[in-house]
């Protein structure tokens, strides 16, 4: 399936990107538009205005996405908590490594492109996703 | 040279009176961008793309509050005007440094432990600060200095 976003993605798309991929879509293939018309059809969008997979309620794309299919693994709400933090610094969670991926994801997104940014940014959130799993596990911050 | 103008992103908005928690919940959200509040229902942000993101973002929330939103992209017609917001912008985050300025000279007759958690709280707290600083006033560099000294005490060996 195609799926559509905004051009220059940052954290919260970054992350969806990565949800769809191995959690949704295998196969899924991403198109960067500058603006919702230019959406071809025959996609599926998200974080963009007027989608519904995107802010709702003071909650990220990323958490619109857990929502709307209905994840209930617990690591990737707390994947969620880094994301939102990291995309709107509203303080509603307690997530100190959103400052840092903030940074992280900025950062990459000045010297590549939307595409190259999904694929490093693809590892990045599977090390997040298994460091926090682990965390889980034993209680505490895995070493 | 005169500077070349700033361009500013808008959020043009009405939301109804009731409920007042949407109300209370986009006040508090463009006060911690550093929005100016141009008019009711008018805020600006100096543009850039996470400005224009974050109030896109806003203007959707206000959308499902049963409100109306726009979003605009624009200069002011003069450069004396222009002066005067960012002032009135500079003015607003110095009175945030200065706040934080009291705290931390106040912070260095606390005990040892709780002057630690004091400062570390202020620097988060300067952090946010200069995240919505879009035009410094001087405020910003004493604040930066203000809890730099204490942290040098922090780190002195006990004697």
């Amino acid at each position: 399936m195609r799926w559509a976003t905004r051009r220059h993605c940052h954290v919260d798309r970054a992350a969806c990107a990565w949800l769809i991929r191995r959690f949704i879509d295998p196969e899924a293939e991403f198109v960067f538009v500058d603006d919702p018309d230019e959406v071809p059809p025959d996609t599926k969008r998200f974080d963009m205005r007027g989608a519904e997979l995107s802010h709702h309620g003071g909650d990220c794309t990323f958490e619109t996405f857990l929502r709307r299919y209905e994840f209930a693994d617990p690591v990737l709400w707390e994947i969620a908590k880094v994301v939102h933090e990291a995309d709107l610094a509203d303080e509603r969670y307690d997530a100190p490594e959103a400052a840092g991926l903030d940074v992280l994801l900025r950062g990459l997104s000045m010297v590549r492109d939307d595409d190259e940014l999904l694929a490093l940014s693809e590892p990045l959130f599977d090390g997040l996703y298994e460091y926090r799993k682990r965390a889980l596990l034993l209680g505490r911050e895995p070493s | 040279m005169s500077p070349s103008p700033v361009s500013w992103v808008l959020l043009a908005y009405r939301l109804p009176r009731e409920p007042s928690t949407p109300r209370s919940a986009l006040w508090r959200k463009l006060r911690r961008l550093g929005a100016a509040q141009v008019l009711d229902g008018l805020a600006a942000l100096p543009l850039d793309a996470r400005n224009r993101e974050q109030l896109e973002w806003l203007a959707e929330e206000i959308v499902e509050a049963s409100g109306e939103a726009t979003i605009w992209v624009g200069e002011l017609g003069s450069a004396a005007q222009e002066r005067e917001l960012a002032a009135r912008m500079a003015e607003t985050v110095a009175g945030d440094y200065r706040a934080l300025i009291e705290e931390a000279i106040a912070a260095r007759d606390l005990p040892e432990g709780q002057r630690r958690r004091t400062l570390g709280r202020l620097r988060r707290e300067l952090r946010r600060i200069r995240a919505r600083d879009y035009f410094p006033p001087q405020e910003r560099e004493l604040a930066q200095q203000a809890l730099e000294e204490p942290a040098a005490l922090v780190e002195e060996p006990v004697a």
